[in-house]
């Protein structure tokens, strides 16, 4: 049924294309591209780790001055053939998986009511704060971690946007009814979402959960956000509010049930979103010629406690916290300069990452970005990019991982992109990255921009 | 006696000397002045112009961008084309406050001033160089020499000017006082970039060149500015640069 209603999506979609001729006279505008992303790993037997086809197809018009409206569909092969038996071999959308994708529709509505006030409605991104990708008081969109290593990706959301543009302040209010989950990370990256539960003793066989989503009404889903913006001093400041509900589940009950074998458990767990209030603070500016941002999040979630069914063990229940209504604090900071010869260098410092909750349980990275362009800006090398993290000063040594990511893209023609890298991966067991010091990748990647 | 003469002589030449000096001081600042005053002497201007980037082999790559500007200090330019750029924008506001508009991000970001040292968008002018102002708020101008109908004028950046050059040479028509050619050299005084202007005409009583072409002699790329359409005093409003009609 899902594959009919992509299949008949797309259709729509070419015939929003044939009418395209027609369109032009309305001031109808198509753009977009078509991106490939491959990835190898380099260790072992070389498997594929990504395989994606994405066809990004924008449409855009502005009928009057006071309008436009915009959306944008991804219409991607994502993955690899799910073949289980030969039933599955006249089926298309197991040979060769598709989905098709609303990333973003809304229309703008200029001088709303007053001369000063834009509105826009649907479904779409608002993306606040001032660092490069990582954005702790970015908490209005949903993540999409499905790709980790396009972090700082969000979904679209279903809402309004109101900004009031009054002299050098802008006051913007978001209001988002609906609630929609992040889109957790896919293949080796799903254990970072995942609560770490620690049985001693015994051995863990399955593992399975549910998510309880939270009821369909206004009051639990409603997400909104304030945000007021202004220059002082040369620097561009702004202090925002976020009240709603956390778009990363995580689990309030956990039942442990014995097996047949002894010493082996299954655990079945169950997850909520937890709500909480946001408040952020960020300014960018410069120092000299060097280009400076930062951010700061202060959390205040609800309390979620956590309740561990062992009763089948004969061991009773346990109930401890899960995430304490305590407020904890994510910041980040960055510096970018070019050097007289052309080399664009990036740092940014940032104490929690996007998953990470609680006073506790927040780490460090540095997050490093380069790029050289040469020949005419046809050839971008990017020679120092990756990130650093540490999660103990104290002992760095065993708490310390690294990613060296380089890349080089090269652009032929107008339009057309072709990037190659690689991600190399090493460090502790105790880090997240570390965790994944066997998963070292290289990639190719080909977009065309139309 | 014929030390208090000569002293007195000495004096007057010194006198003179120094109103000479100053008359050409004043006379370069006219001159870099009333340049200013053409350039910028609508009230606004509309501009589509094509952007044409030649290598040294010979190939060429083209842009398509609109450009608004509102008197002297305040722009805000989009491209058009080609896909990968288009709906790219910037703005120039006084005091050296530049943002650049991605839409691939939805996000405005501040220009810290290392970044108007480089290409714009792959062209041989830097942010520096789309950058809107008048010369005569950012350098200090001594007149060389006069050559062909131009007053040739050195320009020597402000002590409070940030600017990858350490100094112009100006050619200014002398019959309608539009800049015809700029030499631009950096750090080290060495001519790194040339500046032409052509096809200069008078369209609603304004002076233009409506093709420029600068030339990096570092790279051997040049890249030619043409004008396709311009519109005058439109009457553009003040709003229209500012980040709320950038991310439109």
């Amino acid at each position: 049924m899902t594959v009919k209603i992509e299949q008949l999506i797309l259709c729509l979609c070419l015939c929003g294309f044939c009418v395209t001729v027609n369109a032009q006279e309305h001031g109808i505008q198509w753009n977009g591209y078509l991106q490939t992303d491959n990835r190898v790993q380099l260790l072992g037997e070389n498997d594929f780790s990504w395989h994606e086809y994405r066809l990004n197809l924008r449409a855009e018009i502005a009928p009057f001055n006071k309008t436009h409206f915009y959306s944008e569909i991804w219409v991607r092969a994502l993955g690899f053939p799910e073949v289980q038996n030969s039933a599955d071999l006249d089926d298309n959308s197991i040979l060769r998986p598709m989905n098709i994708e609303l990333r973003e529709a809304y229309i703008d509505i200029y001088g709303f009511m007053l001369p000063e006030l834009d509105v826009r409605l649907g479904r779409q991104r608002i993306a606040w704060g001032t660092g490069d990708k990582i954005n702790p008081t970015d908490n209005l969109n949903p993540y999409d971690l499905q790709d980790i290593w396009d972090f700082g990706r969000h979904l679209g959301s279903d809402g309004m946007l109101a900004s009031l543009y009054l002299g050098e302040y802008t006051v913007s209010t978001a209001i988002l009814p609906m609630f929609t989950p992040a889109v957790l990370p896919a293949g080796d990256w799903a254990f970072i979402m995942s609560q770490e539960t620690e049985l001693p003793g015994l051995i863990v066989r399955n593992t399975a959960d549910s998510i309880i989503m939270p009821e369909n009404n206004l009051r639990e889903t409603f997400k909104g956000g304030l945000k007021l913006k202004k220059q002082f001093f040369g620097y561009d400041m702004s202090i925002s509010y976020v009240y709603g509900i956390s778009d990363l589940p995580i689990a309030n009950r956990a039942l442990i049930s014995p097996t047949e074998n002894i010493g082996e458990v299954d655990i079945y767990s169950e997850l909520i979103y937890p709500k909480m209030h946001i408040a952020g603070f960020d300014i960018t500016g410069a120092i000299d010629e060097i280009g400076v941002w930062g951010e700061v999040a202060m959390f205040l979630p609800e309390e979620v406690m956590l309740v561990t069914d062992m009763s089948a063990l004969g061991m009773g229940v346990f109930e401890s916290v899960a995430l304490e209504d305590k407020p904890y604090v994510k910041y980040l900071v960055g510096a970018d300069y070019t050097f007289r010869n052309g080399f664009y260098i990036n740092l940014q410092y940032l104490h929690g990452f996007m998953h990470e909750r609680g006073r506790d349980n927040l780490q460090n990275y540095l997050l490093v970005g380069s790029e050289l362009k040469l020949l005419n800006n046809k050839l971008k090398i990017m020679p120092i990019a990756g990130a650093i993290e540490i999660n103990d000063f104290g002992n760095i040594k065993d708490n310390f991982a690294m990613v060296y990511a380089p890349e080089i893209t090269y652009n032929p023609i107008d339009n057309a992109e072709l990037a190659v890298g690689t991600r190399l991966i090493e460090g502790s067991d105790n880090t997240i990255f570390g965790q994944l010091k066997n998963n070292d990748e290289v990639y190719f990647k080909l977009k065309y921009s139309f | 006696m014929k030390a208090s003469i000569a002293i007195t002589i000495l004096l007057v030449l010194v006198v003179m000397s120094t109103m000479a000096t100053g008359e050409s001081k004043h006379t370069a600042a006219q001159i870099l002045t009333r340049a200013d005053s053409v350039a910028n002497a609508p009230r606004d201007q509309t501009m589509n112009m094509r952007l044409v980037l030649i290598d040294e082999a010979g190939n060429a790559r083209e842009r398509e961008l609109i450009m608004y500007q509102k008197g002297s200090d305040k722009r805000m330019g989009k491209f058009l084309s080609p896909a990968d750029q288009a709906g790219i924008a910037f703005l120039s506001l006084p005091e050296g406050v530049m943002y650049v508009y991605l839409p691939a991000f939805k996000k405005t970001r501040r220009i810290a001033s290392h970044v108007k040292n480089t290409k714009f968008a792959g062209t041989d002018f830097t942010y520096e160089d789309m950058e809107a102002g008048k010369y005569s708020d950012k350098y200090n101008p001594e007149i060389l020499r006069r050559e062909d109908g131009n007053h040739v004028l050195k320009l020597v950046p402000k002590a409070e000017t940030e600017s990858e050059y350490s100094r112009l040479i100006l050619w200014i028509d002398e019959e309608n006082s539009v800049p015809t050619k700029i030499e631009y050299y950096d750090k080290g005084d060495n001519l790194c970039k040339i500046m032409t202007r052509d096809d200069v005409v008078e369209t609603d009583g304004y002076w233009f060149a409506r093709q420029m072409e600068m030339s990096d002699l570092r790279s051997g790329q040049k890249t030619k500015m043409i004008l396709q359409k311009v519109q005058f005093d439109q009457g553009l409003s003040n709003d229209m640069f500012t980040e709320r009609y950038l991310i439109r």
